[in-house]
């Protein structure tokens, strides 16, 4: 670089000038990401600190930390909590098991490759609350699409009512999910896959490695950091699932969401206060994840970008 | 819930006035991007509409509500404009469904905003609406056109002894039956002990842990005796009633007189269903008649009122929408003429005819052009007149959710009756203090 032959000192006077530039260049997106991000989120927490009247709009009284008191010494919350977490653990092992393996099938070469990978991308470009009522449809009872070809082929599950049952309904909602956001999995990890480069497939070769040697000690190694990356998306985005249990289940069947819970509070029954806390609880419960997942499976992250360097 | 909420003690504790005001202040700032005002203004300060005010009235009128799936509402404005020739009425959709309707129409209200001079109103918002001081007292408008209106109608529009709105159209559920299998439903226990002979024969209702749950189980308590609610607005929803209810409706599950399916229907999977043809009994709304019409269930069902508990009487729950003037509205005299048009004995025969509603005035359902349409108006009636309305309180929202939750952790066999009954009792009381 042309720094490289200049004195320390006009180096530094340089690069400070430099990064004023660099500043003055960002500051507009800062200033708008504060005002799309960082001021709603306060105002949210600071929300979370009042307890609003219902009988007069407006009026409010500060009350510390009650309501974050109240809503994680109830049982809803924690019920929430944990069926949250049993939704974003199922779906997203599953979406990255298929999602690999989908990724792999199309990353092979074969006619009509280009065709197949944006039909894949299908269910993820419908809307998630149509393809909720289509998954209610098809699991509904006596007419479902589900039920009456498992019925038919004398299979276990045809005469369950699907959406009715603990467990059942957990399971349509998983599926529902695993069917949309697979393909998004698949997309991020195909990206991944085609950063490996050939040779170190053909030095396995050589080396006379097998399939599944060559998959497990080099494909999936390399793959790792994509495959964070999609686990990252998803496990945020799942944790905060609101619309495919809403128009299931309204919530029945301990499928009710931390996002349903403070939905319900903040919007239907106007208790402003109470909703926020449960709203930020729900963000900090999801920034929390994040960060464990940036610390320990991100790290690996930046050891391959440095091994590529 | 079992978020427990203590009352606020805002107006009563002159000792944290201060601290109240300054926070109150904050608020309000914070709150202004989106309007919330913080003067305390209730449902006591509220103005009322001159009844005789819309008579001179003129200028223009700006209808709100949810998107006019029947095209009443729009028919209803063009209608009176025509009629009227001094004031213009426009009806303006604002939310796809009612519980965005809600939403929009409490923002603008907070906002005081004067966009709307009426808001079509969904009759459990009343209470809820007129306790904010958000809408005029309609209380001498109600009183001189009440010979023209039912009764039972009226009551949803009630609110600590004054009407907030005037009745639109009303809604009950009615008894869809298989004439060719099964009997006229006088009672429950008939219906369900009928539905449980054979298999083609079962019952579905609107099952599904939501308000339309709430509203079933209502029609069976309300007709058994039972209330949520006394007059003086305490609880009383821990009774012998609430329990027979509850196990009857649970037993009905049990031994197949409904199907378990029906703990994941609203309205329209019910209907769907009972189209198979491999149902009894129906419980559902007036505009199914229409589209079961269309089916070839056609020539073989009947409609009937809501049958009556064993050894008590028929009842139902009243549904509908009403109009409430809004307390910023810069056309008051206008919103009273629109009223006045929207009640009267023959537009409401209109809403009948045209609209396939149910109309608030009583003759409505014997004209015989009404009847040509509307065949059934007979049986509606009865429902109509027979039904209450639901727990008449500003914080409903959490009692029905109260009522639902519960009443669904009975049927799917998740709580017991007993558990069931304290905790809906329990959690009615919370509600009520969060007010």
């Amino acid at each position: 670089m042309a720094t490289k032959t200049m004195a320390p000192s006009r180096v530094s006077g340089r690069d400070r000038a430099e990064r004023r530039l660099a500043l003055r260049m960002t500051a507009p997106s800062l200033v708008i990401m504060a005002l799309v991000a960082a001021v709603p989120i306060g105002y949210a927490i600071w929300l979370s600190l009042n307890q609003y009247s219902v009988r007069t709009a407006g009026l409010s009284r500060f009350v510390g930390l009650e309501n974050y008191i109240t809503a994680l010494s109830s049982s809803e919350w924690w019920a929430a909590f944990g069926q949250t977490f049993l939704f974003a653990g199922l779906s997203v092992s599953l979406e990255l098991v298929l999602g690999t393996a989908m990724a792999l099938l199309l990353n092979l070469a074969f006619k009509g490759r280009a065709v197949l990978r944006t039909v894949v991308l299908l269910p993820y470009a419908i809307i998630t609350v149509v393809s909720a009522i289509t998954w209610q449809t098809m699991f509904q009872p006596n007419m479902g699409l589900v039920t009456n070809v498992l019925s038919t082929l004398g299979l276990p599950g045809g005469d369950v009512v699907w959406l009715g049952e603990h467990g059942y309904a957990m399971a349509v909602i998983v599926m529902a999910d695993v069917w949309k956001t697979t393909p998004f999995a698949a997309l991020i990890i195909l990206a991944g896959l085609q950063v490996i480069s050939a040779e170190t497939y053909e030095a396995a070769e050589l080396d006379g490695a097998s399939k599944w040697q060559t998959f497990v000690n080099i494909t999936l190694p390399l793959l790792r950091p994509a495959i964070v990356l999609a686990a990252i998306f998803r496990t945020m985005d799942a944790l905060r699932v609101f619309d495919l249990p809403f128009v299931l289940t309204r919530g029945a069947n301990g499928t009710e969401s931390m996002s349903m819970l403070a939905y319900t509070q903040l919007r239907e029954n106007r208790l402003v206060g109470e909703g926020s806390a449960l709203s930020i609880l729900t963000f900090l419960t999801v920034m929390v994840v994040s960060v464990i997942y940036v610390r320990f499976a991100g790290g690996n992250i930046r050891d391959v970008a440095k091994e590529e360097q | 819930m079992d978020l427990n909420r203590p009352a606020l003690p805002l107006q009563d504790k002159a000792t944290t006035r201060k601290a109240l005001a300054a926070t109150a202040i904050a608020a309000a700032l914070l709150l202004s991007a989106c309007g919330g005002g913080a003067a305390p203004q209730g449902a006591e300060q509220a103005a009322a509409a001159d009844p005789s005010s819309g008579a001179n009235a003129s200028g223009a009128v700006n209808i709100c509500g949810v998107k006019d799936a029947s095209g009443i509402y729009k028919g209803t404005a063009e209608a009176f404009t025509k009629a009227n020739g001094k004031v213009t009425a426009k009806y303006t959709e604002i939310g796809a469904t009612t519980d965005e309707a809600r939403t929009q129409i409490v923002q603008r209200l907070e906002g005081k905003s004067t966009e709307c001079d009426l808001f079509v109103t969904d009759v459990i918002w009343t209470s809820e609406f007129a306790s904010q001081g958000w809408l005029l007292d309609q209380t001498k408008l109600v009183e001189a056109n009440k010979d023209r209106l039912i009764p039972s109608t009226v009551e949803t529009t009630k609110y600590q002894d004054k009407y907030w709105a005037s009745p639109f159209f009303t809604n009950a559920g009615l008894i869809y039956y298989q004439k060719d299998k099964v009997a006229k439903p006088e009672t429950w226990q008939q219906l369900y002990a009928e539905a449980a002979k054979a298999p083609g024969n079962g019952y579905v209702y609107q099952g599904k842990q939501y308000e339309g749950l709430t509203v079933n189980f209502l029609e069976m308590l309300y007709s058994a005796g039972g209330e949520v609610l006394n007059e003086q607005g305490d609880v009383t929803i821990d009774s012998k009633e609430t329990r027979d209810v509850l196990n009857f409706m649970s037993d009905g599950l049990k031994n197949d007189s409904a199907d378990r399916a029906v703990l994941t229907y609203n309205e329209d999977p019910a209907r769907l269903a009972y189209e198979s043809g491999d149902f009894g009994y129906q419980r559902n709304w007036p505009h199914v008649y229409r589209l079961l019409n269309a089916t070839p269930l056609a020539s073989s069902f009947a409609v009937a009122p809501l049958p009556a508990w064993e050894g008590g009487k028929a009842s139902g729950v009243l549904g509908g929408w009403n109009l409430a003037i809004s307390a910023h509205s810069t056309n008051q005299a206008g919103a009273v003429a629109f009223i006045d048009f929207a009640t009267t004995p023959d537009w409401q025969k209109h809403v009948a005819m045209d609209y396939s509603q149910a109309p608030v005035n009583e003759a409505a359902y014997s004209d015989p052009a009404v009847l040509q349409k509307m065949p059934f108006a007979t049986e509606l009636l009865g429902s109509v007149k027979g039904a209450k309305p639901r727990p008449i309180s500003p914080v409903y929202p959490q009692i029905s959710q109260a009522i639902y939750k519960n009443v669904y952790a009975v049927l799917s066999g998740t709580a017991s009756t007993e558990e069931a009954v304290q905790k809906m009792a329990e959690e009615i009381t919370t509600a009520k203090a969060s007010f």
